[in-house]
């Protein structure tokens, strides 16, 4: 398994440059797509639940690194801390208001959330454009004489965002705040009782899951070259917990998987568009009753822990 | 102009617990979030124009054929998709859901187009109290929500299932305990759950289009007012839609009607903080 993960690691790198920029395009698109996946893998797989805010924080993440370049002249590496900030106190607030709650809470208000993050960027015309969107946003500016003009560059400062966020998290999930967070999601109560600060514990997830879905925005905004509020809606929510459910929950490779899985793939067949997103949902079901350990669960040995929190037993 | 609006509030208000109650109700039954109830009311909403076109019947011989037709469909994704996970997790149960509102909402827009249609109630004319203007389409949609009110509370109080549900929602292993078939039970939830939304998506669609996207926003005020009221209490899903609906209206004309949504939502939050378990929900165990 490690062996074809460091194979596949290097071909992400040493293949690119010989591609055409179709291509290259594509798997900028996927493996910024595997970043979204990961930040809603660490909430749906440590945390334990859905969080449909997600897109709303890459849209809060976006929208905020592009205006502070556009209206107020930042450079795209200046913005990036005040962007970031923004999104992880955000996230920090709305977990502390519904994370303490026990039941569906934390998903009706990010659904809530995401519906208003959206609203706001397309009502608030004068700072956002509205629906017609920010444009056109240039690419980072070069540093360190690393160019990101070209779309081989920008692939390169794609997959290194991948990279950092996949060590981080992985150095999180091993962490004690990781450890506990298997602990809280196998049972609230005991882990209570052994003294440890579940709602701590689950913000300090959130927010991590928000940085690295900021991490994302950042991105998306010189990717695309334009931003809109349609972009950032609840299916692109649920895109996210689709590819972490079908490549693998409660794994960080997973989610990775399912990006792949369900960007590359069916982009690269040009794979029945018009019923991409009944496939998804479909998928997402099926998945969910049928395979739930996902696609990285069938090379898991038996009985290798799931996060599925007993409904019984509450 | 207050008076109008207040009128206006507590019509909105009428449709808006009307969704929310078949919302409550699964919740309150089986704990049940369905993310994909918003697109139920719309497929309710189609329903019931198909039926006006295909039998050439008005709208008040239609809805009740497609209420029945969600109830059957409702308990079909209660036996198909929703019991499967039930004995899992509760994220299990947001999974399936959410995966059915993406299938159900790209299919409709697959089969019928995005284009907004007119559905055609049959009731023209208004009514003037003072200087209050009322359409009567408007009044048929209290005059709706209130028998349907008192047509569950009638269910939920008089008949063997109704109190059986109200058992089961109490307490789900002493009602197996006494040798409820909780099963039944549950799918006899999904089944009003499902006529509820049909019901509320005709009313919304007579009064203002039906198309494919028309289920989002009663899927977000539904969360908004079960909150409000209560997760899975009956009497907080009316109160909170009445409610609800009359912050909107009010907000959204004294103060700005594009961010109205906004001041619903900070409602919600503060009930959130304030008092999680809704205004009239009881503590639960």
């Amino acid at each position: 398994m490690m062996g074809i993960a460091g194979a596949f690691a290097a071909a992400l790198l040493v293949v690119p440059p010989f591609m055409g920029d179709y291509h290259v395009y594509l798997l900028s698109l996927t493996v910024l797509w595997a970043i979204f996946a990961l930040s809603m893998g660490l909430v749906l797989g440590f945390i334990g639940e859905i969080n449909f805010a997600q897109a709303g924080f890459v849209a809060l993440a976006a929208y905020a690194s592009s205006l502070l370049r556009l209206k107020l002249g930042f450079s795209f590496w200046a913005a990036a801390p005040f962007a970031l900030a923004f999104v992880v106190v955000l996230a920090a607030l709305l977990g502390l208001i519904t994370l303490r709650l026990r039941g569906p809470f934390f998903a009706l208000v990010t659904l809530g959330f995401g519906e208003i993050v959206r609203l706001v960027l397309t009502n608030w015309q004068d700072l956002t454009n509205g629906p017609l969107g920010l444009r056109p946003i240039p690419p980072p500016e070069p540093v360190l004489g690393l160019h990101f003009d070209t779309k081989l560059g920008f692939y390169y400062l794609v997959l290194a965002t991948l990279a950092v966020s996949l060590v981080g998290l992985a150095r999180l999930i091993r962490a004690r705040t990781g450890r506990m967070l298997v602990a809280v999601r196998e049972d609230a109560i005991l882990a209570g009782f052994v003294g440890i600060p579940v709602l701590r514990q689950k913000v300090i997830g959130l927010c991590f899951s928000a940085l690295v879905a900021g991490l994302g925005g950042l991105l998306i905004g010189p990717f695309l070259t334009v931003l809109s509020p349609s972009q950032f809606d609840l299916f692109a929510s649920m895109d996210m917990v689709v590819m972490v459910v079908v490549g693998g929950i409660g794994t960080l490779i997973g989610p990775l998987v399912g990006a792949v899985f369900l960007i590359f793939a069916p982009e690269l067949l040009s794979f029945a568009s018009e019923l991409r997103p009944i496939l998804m949902g479909g998928l997402l079901i099926v998945v969910t009753i049928f395979l739930p350990g996902g696609i990285v669960g069938l090379f898991r040995p038996v009985g290798a822990d799931l996060p599925w929190r007993r409904m019984v037993a509450r | 102009m207050l008076a109008q609006q207040l009128t206006n509030g507590v019509v909105l208000g009428s449709i808006y617990a009307l969704s929310a109650l078949g919302f409550t109700l699964i919740f309150g039954a089986a704990r049940v979030v369905n993310f994909a109830y918003g697109e139920m009311l719309m497929l309710g909403a189609f329903a019931t124009l198909t039926l006006m076109n295909l039998l050439d019947i008005s709208f008040f011989f239609a809805l009740p054929l497609a209420m029945l037709l969600l109830a059957a469909f409702s308990v079909g994704v209660y036996f198909v998709i929703v019991r499967p996970v039930l004995r899992g997790s509760e994220l299990q149960v947001l999974l399936v859901t959410t995966g059915l509102l993406y299938v159900l909402h790209d299919l409709a827009i697959t089969v019928w187009g995005t284009d907004p249609r007119q559905m055609d109630m049959g009731v023209d004319g208004i009514v003037e109290i003072g200087d209050v203007i009322i359409p009567n389409q408007r009044l048929v949609v209290v005059a709706t929500m209130l028998l349907l009110v008192v047509a569950l509370y009638g269910v939920l109080y008089k008949l063997r299932v109704g109190k059986a549900l109200r058992a089961v929602a109490q307490n789900r292993h002493g009602a197996q305990a006494i040798g409820l078939n909780v099963n039944r039970v549950v799918s006899f939830a999904f089944a009003v759950s499902g006529a509820l939304a049909c019901a509320a998506g005709g009313l919304l669609g007579a009064l203002y289009a039906v198309d494919p996207g028309m289920g989002a926003a009663p899927l977000l005020k539904s969360f908004v007012i079960v909150i409000f009221g209560g997760l899975g209490s009956v009497p907080g899903a009316i109160v909170g839609g009445l409610v609800i609906g009359l912050t909107e209206t009010l907000t959204g004309s004294y103060i700005s009607n594009g961010f109205k949504d906004v001041f619903t939502f900070l409602t919600m939050i503060g009930v959130l903080l304030f008092r999680p378990n809704g205004l009239l929900g009881a503590r639960r165990t």
